[in-house]
């Protein structure tokens, strides 16, 4: 049995030691780290401090040195994410922490996406995400933009306050089939029923699915603003991108 | 070019998918009672106002958070920018 001793990356241990208090999580996570070579370690390290420079050179130079992709993926991302979920878990740290995290997984995929292109896997489909005009509030956009990525969707990120013509131009730009607006004030959720208007007035409604989310939206609201679907959450953002793309599992 | 078998990757999405889920769960319930824009710092992290946030501890350094983390601190948020 692998034992925290069989890891050299000293950060590491210490993330063990101090935060996987159970048995089981914390026999499987010495194991992983155990067999990992020290480059992945090192990656897994940057990724649980969330630093998305770092992981991103180092898995750039890891991919050219000639270590297979899913090597990076499973000792270096998906090990590091693994104890950053157990931190989250036990409240060691919060929502901003975890984003920043998430960030730095995404700067070390972005370097396995060509792999991926050149095995002929393709992204399960192309969103564009945004909150809309006159809202600054991103975390919950934050939080579905993660799991569509981590579900294998391609995410165009518009940021907070955007603005109908934005979306427009983004999905026109993009070409992409699915878009999502977030709102969290009941002063901002109009402009989810504008944004749409402006697609109709602009001849695009029938080209694109557009799914809306946020703590004062409900599906009665969404259906009466004409969205495709709601959201209720992260985990049904996912489940509802995949139904309007038509997505079946791979 | 290195070339990736489609089923061992959506494996790893699969377990991607696995570590998200669980945060999001805990995302959701946690932010019943305390601002997800808060950090582990006690630091608040938001782009817009909000009459929780004070003074940084230093210049340079993001305002610090006032919630008590026992109210919902939803009623607290401003539209414009801070």
């Amino acid at each position: 049995m692998a034992a925290i001793s069989d890891i050299g990356n000293e950060f590491i241990r210490q993330e063990i030691e101090e935060y996987i208090e159970r048995p089981e999580e914390r026999a499987r996570t010495i194991a992983t780290f155990a067999k990992a070579r020290p480059e992945m370690q090192i990656i897994a390290a940057a990724l649980i401090d969330g630093d998305n420079e770092t992981v991103d050179r180092l898995t750039r130079e890891a991919l050219a040195a000639g270590i297979e992709a899913l090597e990076v993926m499973d000792y270096g991302l998906i090990a590091g994410m693994g104890i950053v979920g157990i931190k989250f878990r036990q409240n060691f740290i919060f929502v901003p922490e975890v984003l920043a995290c998430a960030r730095a997984m995404k700067a070390g995929m972005a370097h396995i996406e060509p792999i991926l292109s050149a095995s002929g896997i393709d992204p399960l489909g192309k969103v564009i995400m945004g909150t809309v005009k006159g809202d600054l509030h991103d975390i919950g956009k934050n939080l579905c933009i993660m799991m569509l990525r981590g579900a294998g969707f391609e995410v165009i990120d518009l940021g907070v306050d955007t603005a109908p013509d934005r979306f427009i131009e983004a999905v026109e730009e993009h070409r992409a089939p699915l878009m999502g607006m977030s709102a969290l004030l009941t002063t901002t959720m109009p402009n989810m029923g504008k944004t749409i208007e402006a697609f109709i007035d602009a001849d695009l409604r029938d080209e694109i699915k557009i799914m809306v989310g946020g703590a004062p939206v409900t599906q009665e609201f969404a259906d009466d603003m004409g969205a495709d679907g709601y959201g209720k959450d992260a985990l049904a953002c996912v489940e509802l991108a995949k139904s309007l793309l038509g997505v079946r599992a791979r | 070019m290195q070339k990736i078998d489609k089923d061992e990757y959506q494996k790893r999405l699969d377990r991607i998918t696995e570590i998200f889920a669980g945060m999001v769960n805990h995302a959701d319930e946690l932010s019943r009672h305390r601002c997800p824009y808060k950090n582990r710092f006690d630091q608040c992290t938001a782009q817009f106002g909000c009459r929780n946030k004070l003074k940084p501890r230093a210049p340079g350094e993001l305002p610090l958070c006032a919630s008590d983390d026992k109210l919902d601190y939803r009623n607290a948020w401003e539209t414009e920018r801070s």
